[in-house]
């Protein structure tokens, strides 16, 4: 055997065994991670498995939420010609993978565009003196979220790119996503924090910054929602648990009631057996969906702990004193619980109106509200709000917010032809500004992403040009620069 | 040996920092802990099983722990290992 064929078949090998097995992909990635961090080869051996694991668990969530979700959506598509799009970005991960696994590529080619954008970020943040850049965004699940969705959006808008170029195209996409947008989330987030020395790192990094630029015009800061009296039970929804559940039982029971129970009976042979009433098959199937939501969510957690650690100790080797952008539930001890409980309700108010107007309005696509958009965009917006514009900005904004995450993730579900798998990321940055780069991309290919990736540069220049005090604009608290 | 739990709204972000930051603060202390990350919906069944529960100021309420062992810990500012280090020293905990 010659080297060409030897090298040819090792690559076969490894793209049939490892590349298209992102579970062991990653776990080598962890395993590697763990080595190069000076970690013992029995931490790196625990930290593959723990990847692999978890990798794995959710998997057995999202083949469950497929399953379960198949003949709901084939039963609205037929009936009612109708196409169905939970917008919480698990159902949106899920979502995404099963249409990349559609077109023959896999969660693999993710993880590189995860690994080139958190490079990237480093990067970008090395040459800040050119860059005007001053944080790392460090967010686990985030980023493996944004990353699948990206992922999708870039292999569907440029099939071209459905390559390893287009892998390192996605991650230097995405990564520039992540080192901008956060960046940009400075100024507000120390002020609410009183300079605590962080950044969003999250879903909604672009609308805190808007949210912050209108709030002040929408009411008075010194009026807090601190002191409005909210209802005790409201307070249970800060339960995930309760939340998904509610959730789900409240739209898919209310789309299973509309469907009938002799369609339903005809289309769940084997889930609905005739001693079953359709009450508890509804309550059932409904709970059907929190209970493998919490498997994905479970088996994410698990290898994104494991990603997390090494990220933090591969940044804090290469890049110390870089100011972190994290979860945005970070902001919230910064503010009175009853915040984020404004926020929650007046988002959920906005997005069921704009739920009622798609219904009316005869749209081809059927939004159900995810947990995770409608309780920690609006909340987030809730907590910035009430910081610059007090009661009024606080309830406001968070309604139109959930009025766009619908408008926009029905938008972006249809256009994207995720609705076919039943989910999209439908967090708010993910609603309006990501559909609009998808957009771009599509019409004007590759010269296209190239355009949006320049775009998104300037916005640093420009925040570094417009502010008050340059002198200051490195020396943020937290960051060592 | 003791054992902590680290809690948030979805069990992902804030809760994997705290873990980080308090693990940091222990092993400062010379406390041998062993720590977990979930949701806060989680962690309210687990919480009579750990010593010590730690989580956003906001989302303390959600607890009533009915024992002697467990403590309930409320954060302001998940990052900052100064706060952490008072509470522990405050509430007690080794």
């Amino acid at each position: 055997m010659d080297l060409y064929t030897t090298i040819n078949t090792a690559s076969t090998v490894f793209a049939n065994n490892i590349l298209s097995k992102p579970e062991f992909f990653i776990g080598i990635l962890v395993f590697i991670g763990y080595l190069l961090l000076g970690k013992p080869i029995y931490d790196a051996f625990g930290g593959f498995i723990k990847a692999a694991v978890g990798m794995m668990i959710w998997n057995v969530g999202a083949g469950g939420l497929v399953s379960t979700f198949r003949p709901i959506l084939a039963g609205l598509n037929e009936r009612f010609h109708l196409n169905a799009a939970v917008i919480d970005p698990y159902f949106g991960l899920n979502a995404a993978s099963e249409a990349i696994k559609m077109i023959g590529m896999s969660l693999s080619w993710t993880m590189i565009s995860l690994m080139v954008g958190f490079g990237w970020n480093i990067l970008l943040v090395l040459l800040r003196r050119y860059t005007k850049l001053r944080t790392l965004f460090l967010t686990g699940h985030i980023m493996i979220q944004q990353a699948t969705t990206c992922t999708w959006i870039l292999f569907f808008a440029i099939p071209e790119l459905r390559n390893f170029t287009g892998a390192l195209w996605i991650g230097l996409l995405v990564g520039t996503y992540w080192a901008v947008f956060s960046n940009l989330t400075v100024e507000a987030t120390e002020e609410l924090t009183d300079n605590s020395g962080f950044a969003i790192g999250h879903q909604q990094m672009f609308w805190v910054w808007l949210t912050s630029k209108i709030a002040p015009k929408l009411g008075d800061p010194n009026k807090s929602v601190e002191n409005v009296r909210m209802p005790k039970w409201l307070s249970m929804f800060n339960d995930n648990v309760i939340s998904t559940g509610t959730l789900m039982l409240l739209f898919f029971g209310v789309i299973m009631a509309i469907l009938g129970e002799p369609y339903m009976r005809g289309l769940d042979k084997v889930g609905f057996p005739a001693a079953l009433a359709f009450p508890t098959y509804i309550l059932g199937k409904s709970l059907s969906f929190a209970v493998y939501l919490f498997i994905l969510i479970s088996g994410v957690r698990m290898f994104v702990a494991e990603l997390t650690e090494s990220f933090r100790g591969i940044s804090e080797k290469i890049l110390p004193g870089a100011l972190p952008a994290v979860d945005c539930a970070a902001t919230y001890g910064f503010s009175s619980p009853n915040t984020v409980l404004f926020g929650f309700l007046f988002g959920c108010i906005g997005q069921f109106i704009a739920i009622a107007g798609l219904f009316i309005f005869k749209a081809p696509i059927m939004i159900i509200t995810g947990f995770v958009p409608v309780f920690f965009d609006n909340a987030t917006v809730a907590v910035f709000a009430n910081k610059f514009g007090g009661v009024r900005a606080a309830s406001i904004l968070p309604f139109c917010t959930g009025i766009v995450q619908v408008l926009g993730g029905g938008f972006a579900a249809w256009y994207f032809e995720l609705y076919k798998f039943g989910g999209w990321h439908g967090n708010i940055d993910w609603d309006t500004l990501w559909p609009v780069i998808g957009v771009i991309m599509k019409n004007f290919s590759t010269p296209g992403l190239i355009l949006v990736i320049v775009l998104m540069l300037v916005i640093p220049q420009l925040q570094y040009r417009r502010s008050a005090n340059k002198e200051n604009y490195f020396k943020v608290e937290g960051s060592e620069f | 040996m003791i054992k902590v739990v680290a809690a948030c709204g979805n069990g992902m972000g804030s809760s994997q920092i705290i873990k980080m930051k308090i693990a940091k603060v222990f092993k400062k202390l010379g406390i041998d802990a062993s720590i977990d990350h979930m949701s806060v919906g989680e962690a309210k069944s687990a919480a009579s099983g750990y010593d010590v529960v730690f989580c956003g100021a906001s989302l303390v309420d959600n607890f009533s722990v009915k024992n002697n062992r467990t403590k309930i810990v409320g954060l302001v500012n998940l990052l900052s290992e100064a706060e952490i280090e008072a509470k522990i020293i405050e509430n007690n905990i080794k």
